[in-house]
C-alpha cells in the first residue's frame, strides 16, 4: 500500500473498521515507513488524549426536577421560538407598512398627475380664448366684408 | 431483556402516559445525556438544564416514536437538535453566554459534580484541569456536524452507521466529518500527546 492510501485509511484502522488482511498490511507499512509512522501516532494520539476528559455525574435530584418540569403547561415556549414567532410578526408589519406606504405615495403622485392635467387644460383653453379674441379682433379691423375674403 | 429492547418497552409505556417508565428512561439515560450536553456547550449547569429539556421533549414526542429505530439515536437526535438551538441562541446574545460562563449558577443548592481530577500531586491536578479545560473548547469550537461525531463517536462509541442517522447523513459524510475534525483536534492539542 502506497503512503496515500496508507493515510486515506487512517480513520478506518482508528474505529476497527479495516478487515484483517488491511489491518495487518496498515500496521507492517506504518513499521516501515517512518513518515507515515509519525503521521499516524500523532492521529492516533491526539485522538486518544479526549478519553482524559473525564465524565461528570448527574446532579442529585436531577430525575425528580425532570419530572416536575413535565407539569410545566406545553405552551411554555422557549425563547428562541418567541424570537422566531417575533421576527415573523415584524416582516409581516414591514411588508404591511412598505405597501402602505407605496400606496399612498402612488396616490399621491396619481392626484398630482391628475392635477397637472387639469392644469394643463385649463391654461390650454386659457390660450384658445386668447387667440379667439385675436381672431375676433383681426375680424373687426378687417371690416364688414371680411369674411376671410382677399379684398385686393 | 436487552438494554435497548426494555427502552423500546418503556417508551411503548411513556406513550401511554406511564410516569414511572418515563422516570425509569431519565435514570437509565441521564448521565450520557447530560455528558454529550457538556462536551459539546462547556458548561455543566447549562447542561443539565438542557437535558431536563431533552427529556420533556422526550415525554411530549413519545407518540412521535416509532419503534423501528433504536431509542437511542431518537434520543440523540434529540440532543443534537437542542445543542443546536442552545449554540445559535448564544450566537444571537454573545454577552449572556459570557455572563453565564463566568458566573456559576446552583439555584436549587444542589451542587454539579465536576470530574474529579484530584491527585496526590497539586502540579498534576493543575495540568489535568488545563487539559479538560482544553479538550472541552477544543470540541466545541468545531463545526456543529463535526462536534456530535466526534462525541458520539469518541465517548459513546457509536459506529459511523447510527451517527449517519442522528446527523441525517450519509456513512461516508460521516467518515469525512470525523477526519476533518481529527485532523483539527490533533493540531488544536498539540502539546498535551
Amino acid at each position: 500500500m502506497s503512503c496515500n492510501q496508507i493515510r486515506a485509511c487512517f480513520d478506518e484502522r482508528l474505529d476497527g473498521r479495516l478487515a484483517p488482511e488491511g489491518q495487518r498490511q496498515f500496521d507492517a507499512h506504518v513499521a516501515a515507513c517512518a513518515d507515515c509512522r509519525r503521521e499516524w501516532e500523532a492521529y492516533a494520539a491526539s485522538w486518544q488524549v479526549l478519553a482524559r476528559h473525564q465524565a461528570i455525574e448527574p446532579s442529585f435530584g436531577f430525575v425528580e426536577r425532570t419530572l416536575r418540569r413535565l407539569e410545566e403547561p406545553a405552551s411554555v415556549i422557549t425563547p428562541g421560538l418567541w424570537r422566531l414567532r417575533l421576527l415573523r410578526w415584524a416582516m409581516v408589519a414591514s411588508v404591511v407598512i412598505v405597501a402602505g406606504i407605496g400606496g399612498w405615495h402612488g396616490w399621491q403622485r396619481g392626484q398630482e398627475a391628475r392635477r397637472a392635467q387639469a392644469y394643463a387644460s385649463v391654461h390650454q383653453s386659457d390660450v384658445l380664448d386668447e387667440d379667439f379674441d385675436v381672431i375676433a379682433t383681426l375680424d373687426q379691423l378687417s371690416g364688414p366684408n371680411s369674411h376671410g375674403e382677399d379684398k385686393l | 431483556m436487552a438494554s435497548s429492547e426494555s427502552d423500546v418497552a418503556l417508551m411503548q409505556l411513556v406513550k401511554e402516559g406511564d410516569e414511572n417508565a418515563f422516570r425509569e428512561l431519565v435514570e437509565r439515560h441521564q448521565r450520557v445525556v447530560i455528558n454529550v450536553i457538556h462536551r459539546s456547550i462547556g458548561d455543566a449547569w447549562e447542561a443539565e438544564d438542557l437535558a431536563q429539556r431533552v427529556f420533556v421533549q422526550v415525554y411530549r414526542s413519545a407518540g412521535r416514536y416509532k419503534p423501528t429505530a433504536k431509542f437511542t439515536t431518537w434520543l440523540f437526535t434529540i440532543v443534537h437538535n437542542t445543542v443546536l438551538n442552545e449554540h445559535r441562541r448564544r450566537a444571537r446574545h454573545a454577552a449572556d453566554s459570557l455572563e453565564a460562563m463566568t458566573e456559576p449558577r446552583d439555584p436549587e443548592g444542589v451542587g454539579v459534580q465536576v470530574a474529579d481530577v484530584r491527585t496526590s500531586d497539586p502540579a498534576t491536578e493543575a495540568v489535568e484541569r488545563e487539559l479538560h479545560a482544553r479538550i472541552l473548547a477544543a470540541i466545541e469550537r468545531l463545526p456543529e456536524q463535526q462536534r456530535t461525531a466526534v462525541i458520539l463517536c469518541r465517548y459513546e462509541g457509536l459506529p459511523y452507521e447510527e451517527i449517519a442517522k442522528v446527523l441525517k447523513c450519509s456513512v461516508s459524510a460521516v467518515k469525512s466529518l470525523l477526519h476533518r475534525a481529527r485532523l483539527t483536534l490533533k493540531d488544536d492539542l498539540r502539546g498535551y500527546y
